[in-house]
């Protein structure tokens, strides 16, 4: 049988995932008198998507953009304001500002050149809503903070599984400790647990399939959290539309509105309508606006699509290299380098990259919280609201607060270590591990991927009949892989333990997708090829009823 | 293959394998050079050359991971741009 760490932690709140979603949870739960513990699978000074840096931040400054509901308006028109549910989206815009001061306070330059400048993802001639600020050193910074007030943080910690109790409360989770190789079970009793677990960022293929990892967002993060909210009965939203991530092709990371150039084609030509020429203030909108610009271009024959930098002067040139090293891009700069690639007179084709499930997943109100009692989610695991660094951070700020409140008046459980999850699960883990022969993690990850792109795939068509085969595929596999999967070390457990909550989720987007009868952004149906006014503002929710998913539309919020 | 270390500079301190946020090394024996167990997982995020506190690692970035680019058109002499 896998070890059980007899030490069973308890805390009143507990954050899966110390990105900057649960470092701010954290942070505000303990500032809120409440005993926090941080899960985290890696470790918190350089993990997640935020691991080296960011550059934007979406903040409402009274003194630079007036009137709150001008702010607003502009939000909706970004990037921001997809799929999101309004007050959601007011909850985070009314207190971003306290969150960039707090930032700057303990540290974290959000003051460039001594001023609030607002830079990129911006149409010209309208207000722009991203703070631009050197984000390289936060991961580091928000981990002493959360230190300081006391939070426990146990890296090498992914949790696997939330508990619940007999009125459906939360009441647990479980992890893996993987700080060794041999894996070991950890368990927690907790009031409230705060899901911050990132984007699912290796559900569909890279655009590199054969080195899998290449993904935009962090690869660890793997919708775990969204995938055990769902499992003990949490909402999800939004899971049938895909986000479409792009940038340098074949050199997938995030990052793109941190480039300052004009997208052009083959021969020089610009391919959007919002720039003649580069501008630091703005950027090129054109591919948030139309993410599948390049797959399209590439498809139809118009491509390739380059960014061209070489316009820039040499000022704005150092200005470009050195925000790529804030953002959490050297390796994109040391990359080009040894290429001997220079911006001054090379274009730089960019690409579309895999899809992923950010913004996609768990449903929440205007305070973090899902319809589990103690369950909060926040950051790119929500599916109701696209985070991005200062949503997760700001939304992490709210969850902190509100489930110290629930705590103080919840009662801990004490069946946490014979909860009959804990039982099943530990038998499951001990049947992966003991294996002699059988499928490696990776071969089950491939085949998400495979099927994903085939069956419910965003470059590819998806239709009723795609779609309902591909849910039947889906389910073999996941009798395959639950008898044949073996995993050597705890390295390849924590591993396979993802590819399986790839699985759960890879089903339910496609229930959702095909409960969507309609064409809309990167969700193409073959069989549905306009997209239906009526189903404007309108959002597809999945969730477990007695075992059984429960799909159904919701008008947004 | 990501990351390289150079063993005549590494000072042992383990930070790597600590923070690389895919377990790439893996646990490390204290007092020795970490191994690098599982380099088809690494993002490249480079945050273990940015710690290293004695620059012994250096990334190398696999071939389908290359940068495509062409000469931007000569600006100001006919070149087709608009
Ligand atoms: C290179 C790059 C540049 C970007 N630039 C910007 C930008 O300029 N502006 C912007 O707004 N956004 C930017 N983003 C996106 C931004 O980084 C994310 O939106 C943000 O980090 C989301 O925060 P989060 O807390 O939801 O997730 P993350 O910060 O990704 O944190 C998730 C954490 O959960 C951990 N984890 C995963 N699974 C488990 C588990 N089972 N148990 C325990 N822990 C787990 C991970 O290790 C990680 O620490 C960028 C992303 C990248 C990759
Ligand atoms: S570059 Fe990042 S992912 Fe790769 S080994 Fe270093 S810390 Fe790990
Ligand atoms: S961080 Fe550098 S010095 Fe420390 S163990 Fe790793 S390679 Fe060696």
């Amino acid at each position: 049988m896998i070890t059980m760490d007899p030490v069973v932690r308890e805390c009143d709140v507990l954050v899966m995932g110390g990105g900057i979603g649960g470092l701010m949870a954290a942070i505000a739960a303990a500032d809120a008198g409440a005993r926090v513990i941080v899960a985290e699978k890696a470790d918190t000074r350089r993990s997640g998507s935020g691991a080296t840096g960011n550059d934007h931040f979406v903040c409402y400054i009274p003194e630079v953009h007036g009137d709150f509901e001008d702010f607003m308006r502009e939000l909706k028109l970004t990037q921001a304001g997809l799929n999101a549910d309004e007050p959601v989206l007011r909850a985070f815009a009314a207190r971003s500002f306290e969150i960039a001061r707090d930032w700057h306070k303990w540290g974290i330059n959000m003051k460039l050149n001594g001023q609030w400048t607002f830079e990129g993802h911006a149409y010209p001639g309208h207000m722009r809503t991203h703070l631009k600020y050197d984000g390289r050193d936060q991961k580091k910074i928000l981990t002493r903070e959360a230190l300081k007030r006391g939070v426990v943080i146990e890296n090498k910690t992914p949790v696997a599984e939330l508990l619940t109790d007999r009125a459906g409360r939360i009441c647990g989770a479980m992890a893996i400790d993987v700080s060794d190789t041999v894996p070991a079970v950890k368990l927690f009793r907790t009031k409230t647990v705060i899901a911050a677990t990132g984007s699912a960022n290796r559900i569909y293929s890279s655009c590199t399939p054969a080195w899998m990892f290449n993904v935009a967002g962090c690869p660890a993060c793997t919708g775990t959290g969204v995938a055990a909210s769902y499992r003990v009965g949490a909402t999800l939203v939004n899971m049938d539309i895909p986000a479409i991530p792009a940038g340098p092709k074949y050199f997938s990371r995030a990052g793109k509105g941190t480039w300052i150039g004009i997208l052009r084609d083959y021969h020089g030509k610009n391919i959007g309508p919002f720039l003649e020429k580069p501008s630091r203030e703005h950027g090129d909108i054109t591919s948030d606006v139309w993410p599948s610009v390049f797959r399209d271009k590439q498809r139809d024959g118009t491509g390739p699509v380059y960014m061209d930098c070489s316009e820039l002067s040499e000022e704005d040139m150092q200005y470009l290299l050195w925000a790529f090293t804030c953002e959490g891009d050297t390796s994109l700069v040391e990359a080009m380098e040894k290429q001997g690639i220079d911006l001054r007179r090379h274009m730089v084709e960019f690409g579309s990259y895999e899809c992923t499930l950010l913004g996609r997943g768990v449903e929440i109100d205007p305070h973090a919280a899902t319809n589990v009692p103690g369950l909060y989610a926040v950051g790119d695991q929500v599916g109701n609201f696209l985070s991005h660094i200062a949503g997760a951070a700001t939304m992490g700020r709210i969850a902190g607060e509100r489930a110290a409140e629930y705590a103080r008046t919840a009662e801990p459980d004490d069946r946490v270590e014979n909860h009959p999850v804990v039982a099943e699960r530990r038998a499951f883990y001990t049947a992966l591990m003991e294996r002699k022969h059988g499928s490696s993690w990776k071969e089950l990850n491939i085949t998400v991927n495979q099927l994903m792109d085939d069956y419910v795939g965003v470059y590819n068509v998806r239709s009723e009949t795609l779609m309902s085969a591909g849910l039947k595929y889906f389910g073999d596999l996941r009798k395959r892989a639950e008898s044949s999967v073996m995993c050597r070390d705890a390295h390849e457990l924590m591993r396979a333990l993802e590819a399986f909550d790839l699985l759960d989720l890879a089903e339910v987007v496609c229930l959702s997708a095909l409960e969507r009868k309609e064409t809309r952004g990167g969700h193409r149906r073959a069989d549905y090829t306009f997209t239906n006014p009526l189903l404007n503002g309108m959002f597809v929710t999945a969730r477990l009823q007695d075992g059984r998913p429960v799909i159904s539309m919701r008008p947004a919020r | 293959m990501p990351p390289v270390i150079d063993p005549k500079k590494c000072v042992h301190c383990g930070t790597c394998a600590q923070i690389c946020c895919m377990d790439v090394y893996g646990p490390a024996k204290p007092q020795t050079v970490p191994q690098v167990r599982y380099p088809e997982e690494c993002w490249h995020c480079r945050a273990c050359v940015m710690d290293c506190p004695a620059g012994a690692i250096e990334l190398t970035y696999p071939l389908p991971m290359m940068i495509l680019c062409k000469d931007a058109p000569a600006r100001g002499e006919g070149g087709d741009r608009p």
